[in-house]
């Protein structure tokens, strides 16, 4: 294990030298002659664990010392070496939380080391706390603005579909029926990508990597059978361009979101208007890293948004039938490989996606 | 022209939802035109033509929940745009898909706000709340 940080304070040289001789093969022990001495030693180790310190030294008191500190530095556990004269004090500190134990004087080896393995257990349980709460902060708030998301993204388009289904009731030709029914065929559509999006965020935030070698030919089948048909529908030029000169090792799942995520998404915001619509996606593996460019020349991006499309059910369109979960999970998917996400988009004329995805 | 029929605008990224409340406005026999819009910056510039005339009344039905500028944004901009006595011909209702209480409570804050209608719009739905008007 790790020696961790123990800071010892105390005007007495020998005490200091005492400690840190004794427990040099324990602990990192830092020393101070005095509490200003020991705040600057404090600055610049914000990792120290434990901080013993004399009661009794010229200028201030070790109380004073830890309620000086208290706010500051609030983490490590603050211990006060003291005689039974100062009893008193020492118990006032101990009930106002000031201190975690106090040790008498003269201590004892067995002691020092007894309080201080006691007191590294509750900063560790302490600091595992706060993170733990950081964490459920952080999954409360996603909670809820997934929540929130629920209830459009998957109620409004079948909400739409009841609506829908309630005017066919009235509809008077078979024509009038079947233009409803393309309209909720989208709305249908769009419920089940919300689904497999979702599900794509829940494979990412639970799954740990399983690395192996990314077979490149393979992929590419996969992703001219998954997205040709829908490409030719749309009157879009589809094309996958490798250019292999070493393997990658890689997680494929967290690729496939990337790169079906990148590419429906330049199929589905073209201009309506234009003849020669493509969609490019260009792998290169070299010097450890494989980079993959998807390239189309649709709607692009304004400027305003490119700060914001990465966030969660941020949609920069009202064109189509976007879900706001997409390039989120792309992002996450990136980070999950530890690799790099750039963008180049202008409005009205293309976007560029441009992945870079470290071998491991 | 009588006065309880009603100019509609209807303000919703969905297609099928704007398709929807136009049948259903069309078959309320209330409706003296219906427009609809899937951008809520088209709406305003078309409401920003029309004109001000106690006989010309404009009910608009906007959705809370879409990209770029959602309902909310949408009543900010008209509030700032049409002076409070011009609004009386307006008559502006908040649509949405969530059962979301935080929504209601947003909407009833603002004061060019009618009401709060839950989707699916139907026929029964927007008849029990034009009887009141």
């Amino acid at each position: 294990m790790e020696k961790f940080k123990v800071l010892y304070i105390d005007d007495e040289i020998n005490n200091l030298v005492g400690l840190k001789a004794s427990f040099r093969l324990d602990y990192d022990i830092l020393i101070a002659e005095s509490a200003d001495g020991g705040k600057e030693i404090l600055e610049h180790n914000p990792d120290i664990r434990i901080i013993l310190c004399d009661q009794r030294m010229p200028g201030k008191t070790g109380i004073e010392f830890f309620e000086e500190i208290a706010s500051k530095h609030p983490n490590p556990i603050r211990m006060l070496i003291t005689g039974y004269t100062d009893i008193e004090s020492v118990i006032n500190a101990i009930n106002k939380g000031h201190v975690f134990r106090y040790i008498s004087k003269p201590w004892e080896s067995n002691e020092i080391k007894f309080a201080i393995e006691e007191g590294n257990k509750f900063y560790l349980t302490q600091s595992m706390l706060t993170q733990k709460n950081e964490q459920l902060q952080k999954a409360y708030e996603e909670l809820d603005k997934f929540a929130y998301s629920v209830t459009h993204d998957m109620r409004g388009p079948i909400v739409s579909v009841l609506g829908a289904i309630e005017l066919t009731k009235s509809a008077e030709t078979l024509k009038d029926v079947q233009e409803i029914m393309d309209m909720m065929e989208k709305s249908v559509q769009r419920v089940e990508e919300f689904m497999r999006n979702m599900h794509y965020y829940y494979s990412l935030k639970r799954g740990e990597l399983e690395i192996g070698e990314i077979n490149f030919e393979e992929l590419i089948l996969e992703l001219k059978d998954l997205f040709t048909p829908n490409a030719n529908q749309s009157n879009v030029l589809f094309d996958i361009i490798l250019d292999q000169k070493e393997f990658l090792r890689s997680d494929i799942v967290p690729i496939k979101i990337i790169l079906n995520n990148l590419i429906s998404n330049a199929i589905k915001y073209q201009r309506m208007d234009n003849d020669t619509k493509f969609v490019r996606l260009e792998i290169s593996i070299t010097k450890g890293n494989a980079t993959f460019t998807v390239s189309d020349n649709g709607i692009g991006i304004d400027d305003a948004y490119l700060n914001d499309i990465f966030k969660m059910f941020f949609r920069a369109t009202s064109e189509n039938t976007g879900s706001g979960f997409g390039l989120y999970n792309v992002k996450d998917a990136v980070r999950k490989l530890n690799g790099d996400i750039q963008v180049k988009s202008k409005r009205g004329e293309g976007s560029e996606f441009k992945v870079t995805i470290p071998s491991k | 022209m009588s006065a309880d029929k009603i100019h509609f605008v209807v303000i919703d990224d969905s297609k099928l939802d704007c398709f929807i409340a136009e049948k259903v406005i069309q078959n309320t026999g209330r409706c003296e035109s219906v427009r609809s819009f899937m951008m809520a910056a088209d709406a305003l510039e078309f409401l920003g033509k029309q004109p001000f005339d106690d006989e010309h009344r404009i009910m608009i039905l906007v959705d809370i929940q879409m990209p770029i500028m959602n309902g909310f944004e949408f009543i900010e901009s008209f509030e700032a745009i049409v002076p409070e006595d011009r609004r009386r011909n307006y008559i502006i209702n908040l649509l949405s898909s969530s059962i979301n209480e935080s929504d209601m409570i947003r909407a009833k804050a603002y004061q060019s706000v009618r009401t709060f209608l839950n989707k699916p719009l139907t026929k029964s739905s927007i008849e029990d709340f034009l009887v009141k008007i």
